[in-house]
């Protein structure tokens, strides 16, 4: 009976040997690479996620169907229902959209590729990485204080975080009670790591709060990031400080004249100044305003002007309007006692002579001239 | 006008030579320098009005005080125009030997003055009208007090007012003049020359200077 045993065994081998291709297929599939776009997803979004197969075998291998399917990061695309076969040495790429919706982590969705003829299936799963860092910005440059109507220049820097690209990155300053120039600033591409920065001149109006917008896409996701710039008034401590000195108030016919010296003590320039007096004082000519000029920082220089007041008036404001090298405009007000340096005569009428005065001398005169004339005549 | 002592203004002559046939009376001219007074003391009342309103809120109370002063000053200035200009032309006519008792020629001085009456009452208002348009600021400290009357003072030199005045009061003074030359003939027996000598010698020199002040030469 051995040597018929052994028969067998040889038809076994023999009928192995001949069906034994067929049913090797599937042990030949294997994911050659898995790719995500973007490379890191944040909570929400929605990316790309590509996966390829290759038949490493010496046969074609029949697929039924393709499909991805997982908890954390699900697929929005339909599965592949039919594949058809792979040929030997082959390469196939599969797409799905994905969605993540659940947190922060790597999530593993499982690709599944079905055989035909019951060959069974591969199951593979993917990494997908999600991460809701976002990008991070600050000021790195800013005045000491602002002023109101007064131009400062904001530096905003935003850095990346993340550790995938971020783009289309800018930044949009947002809010009332100012402007912006730019109204908006783009930084572009930002590497992980890598940062960018934009310069803003801004002129608030108003005490206020500006929020800096940052708006970058991750894929084709958008996503922002607020900072938020506290704009509250206060004193420059270099701005230009023009301070009145040496007054002297002097009365004549028809209102008063002011000489004095307007010095800058600040650290900074005064230019365009200029010295006017304020209500309730009237400017009146040859000296309705004086114009100083620019006065750099510890420059000096005199001044005078004219004008009337009414009586009871016993001090007035002496106002210095000046600008910063910006063109804002600043005024300081120096308040200068009348009373209590000269008397303030007055005349409405200065200047224009009598008229009614004059025809009185006339018709005085040719009366007195007659009585004289008419005197003698009777004598 | 050819009744009563208003007939010296167009007439003096005839009026003089009437007077002298009665005994000198002072009455009259008394009158005259005393309303000449009164239009002084209001315009000078008025005018310490104004200049005291400028003064320190403590120093009000003294206001009162000045008014009746420039009050009083005003109505012994009338009586002193009238003094002064009749010693000055007693005095000055012995130079050309005049003849005539001092009453006389006060009483003729007097009524000399009244176109000053008329001259009084347009200065009065005219000044008024100058010190109305004048204003000033109250002097907060009492040293301030000189600086603010003579801020007031040269305010009323520099307005064309106060020039305005100034020539009315010499026409007025001229017109007074022509009287008082007529009366000095009488009064102290001169030639017309001599009247007018009398008379012109210490007016025109009360005019000159006047002349010289408001044309601010001085």
């Amino acid at each position: 009976m051995k040597p018929l045993y052994l028969v067998i065994l040889s038809l076994l081998c023999v009928i192995a040997a001949l069906t034994g291709p067929a049913s090797a297929g599937p042990a030949d599939i294997t994911v050659i690479s898995s790719s995500l776009d973007p490379q890191v997803l944040m909570k929400g979004d929605t990316g790309t996620l590509t996966i390829v197969i290759q038949n490493n075998g010496a046969e074609t291998v029949a697929i039924r169907s393709a499909r991805l399917y997982g908890s954390g990061v699900v697929p929005l695309s339909e599965p592949y229902p039919s594949v058809g076969e792979l040929g030997a040495g082959n390469i196939k790429t599969f797409t799905f959209t994905v969605r993540a919706d659940g947190g922060e982590g790597t999530f593993y969705p499982q690709f599944v590729l079905d055989f035909r003829d019951g060959a069974g299936s591969l199951r593979y799963p993917v990494p997908v990485q999600v991460e809701n860092t976002p990008l991070s910005a600050s000021v790195i440059k800013k005045p000491d204080t602002f002023a109101e109507s007064r131009t400062a220049d904001i530096t905003v820097r935003v850095g990346n975080p993340r550790p995938n690209n971020a783009s289309g990155v800018q930044v949009i300053p947002q809010g009332t009670g100012f402007t912006a120039t730019p109204t908006g600033g783009f930084i572009g591409a930002l590497a992980p790591d890598a940062s960018g920065t934009v310069t803003f001149n801004l002129t608030p109006t108003a005490e206020t709060d500006v929020t800096f917008q940052v708006v970058w896409r991750n894929g084709i996701n958008t996503h922002t990031a607020d900072l938020v710039l506290p704009v509250a008034f206060g004193e420059d401590k270099k701005q230009a400080d023009p301070v009145i000195t040496n007054v002297e108030v002097k009365s004549e016919s028809g209102g008063y004249r002011i000489v004095g010296d307007v010095m800058n003590v600040g650290l900074e320039s005064a230019r365009s100044v200029l010295v006017t007096p304020g209500p309730p004082a009237t400017p009146t000519d040859p000296f309705r305003v004086y114009v100083v000029g620019t006065l750099d920082s510890d420059d000096i220089s005199s001044f005078e002007v004219t004008f009337k007041a009414d009586r009871g008036v016993t001090e007035i404001p002496l106002v210095v309007e000046y600008r910063d090298e910006n063109g804002n405009r600043y005024t300081a007000t120096t308040m200068v006692d009348l009373g209590g340096t000269a008397a303030a005569p007055r005349s409405e009428q200065s200047g224009e002579f009598p008229v009614a005065g004059l025809i009185v001398v006339v018709l005085v005169a040719l009366g007195v001239g007659g009585a004289i004339y008419y005197s003698w005549k009777r004598t | 006008m050819d009744t009563g002592f208003l007939r010296v203004l167009f007439n003096p002559g005839r009026f003089f030579e009437a007077r002298m046939q009665g005994e000198p009376s002072l009455k009259v001219p008394a009158l005259i320098a005393l309303v000449i007074g009164v239009i002084g003391a209001i315009s000078a009342a008025f005018s310490a009005n104004v200049t005291i309103s400028a003064f320190p809120a403590d120093m009000q109370a003294f206001g009162s005080i000045g008014v009746a002063f420039a009050v009083v000053g005003g109505i012994i200035g009338g009586f002193f125009t009238w003094v002064a200009f009749g010693i000055v032309f007693y005095l000055v006519s012995m130079l050309f030997v005049g003849d005539g008792d001092l009453k006389r020629t006060l009483e003729f001085t007097g009524y000399g003055l009244l176109p000053q009456v008329f001259g009084g009452i347009i200065g009065a208002i005219f000044s008024y009208q100058l010190i109305s348009n004048l204003t000033l600021s109250t002097a907060s400290r009492p040293e301030d007090i000189a600086v603010v009357v003579e801020a007031l003072t040269n305010a009323m030199l520099a307005d064309p007012l106060t020039k305005i005045i100034g020539i009315v009061s010499i026409l007025f003074l001229i017109w007074s003049a022509n009287i008082w030359v007529f009366g000095m003939k009488y009064a102290r027996n001169l030639s017309t020359r001599n009247a007018l000598l009398t008379v012109g010698i210490p007016v025109g020199l009360y005019i000159l200077i006047n002349l010289v002040t408001l044309t601010g030469l001085v």
